[in-house]
């Protein structure tokens, strides 16, 4: 589907680059609102489909078009950053307070206090789509620290490479592995309680 | 023997591919004596895949302000110096 979709962005047919702008928009600027903020994520991701849209003859599909789109993102808020002197803004240290979201899961042993219940979902894909529960996450994410949120939004949602991360948020490898999952087991804990009670 | 917690906390690097091979082993032994743990790899797996489908289409408006704003860039490219 994507080399097919590549293919037709490349051969500049009309309408193509309008459908991928329609898929990715939302995700790139919630990825720019990560390191410029949200007020000027518009902007970067305005700036960014120029780039992307005077470069899209030369690339060469080795990664998913998400991944590249979002490296370009990623580099037009640096420059952005740059261009305001400022830097990106994240506590690159991990504070101890927010042990390990999941841990009351767990007794003293070791073991399953509260094991997860069995989710139900048509695919993977349909998971987190619900209108409630798109809500729910939405509210979870603002209120989440903006260096757990960056992991997430970069690693999972754009997937880019985790030393790529790392190299652009200016965390050690270990850290950006505690924040992401801190932030998985969070949203993994929404969705849990969301499954079993209907609610967030 | 890995316990359930010490699974939990390696569960990202074994679902992003990152663990050797003796740690990809404990877990899988581990899992195929606790569905607990067999049920949160599982559905941590699809939470993962489900990610990058999180957010939604843009709008109509949307798609319009950034086609419009390529426009614009190529006409001004367009014009005479």
């Amino acid at each position: 589907m994507e080399a097919e979709t590549l293919s037709r962005l490349r051969s500049g047919e009309d309408g193509v680059f309008s459908e991928l702008v329609r898929e990715h928009h939302r995700a790139l600027t919630a990825l720019a609102a990560t390191v410029v903020g949200v007020s000027e994520a518009e902007e970067v991701v305005q700036n960014a489909w120029l780039k992307a849209h005077g470069a899209i003859a030369g690339f060469e599909g080795r990664s998913a078009i998400r991944t590249w789109l979002s490296r370009i993102v990623i580099n037009e808020a640096r420059m952005q950053l740059r261009s305001r002197k400022r830097e990106v803004f994240l506590e690159d240290q991990v504070s101890s307070e927010g042990q390990d979201p999941l841990g009351d899961w767990f007794n003293e042993d070791g073991r399953w206090r509260s094991p997860p219940v069995s989710w139900s979902y048509d695919s993977p894909e349909a998971l987190l789509m619900g209108v409630d529960l798109s809500g729910c996450l939405d509210d979870l994410l603002a209120r989440m620290p903006a260096n757990q949120r960056s992991m997430l939004e970069m690693r999972d949602t754009s997937e880019l490479p985790f030393d790529e991360i790392c190299n652009t948020l200016t965390l050690s490898a270990s850290n950006a592995r505690v924040l992401l999952h801190r932030a998985r087991a969070q949203v993994f804990k929404l969705v849990n309680h969301y499954q079993e009670t209907g609610e967030c | 023997m890995l316990k359930c917690r010490e699974l939990v906390g390696k569960a990202d690097q074994y679902l992003d591919g990152e663990l050797l091979l003796r740690e990809r082993l404990a877990i899988r032994v581990h899992i195929l004596m606790c569905h607990h743990c067999r049920r949160y790899l599982r559905q941590m797996g699809a939470l993962l895949r489900a990610f990058p489908h999180r957010h939604d289409s843009a709008s109509d408006e949307e798609v319009c302000a950034v086609m419009e704003h390529l426009q614009q860039h190529a006409d001004k490219q367009d014009e005479p110096a």
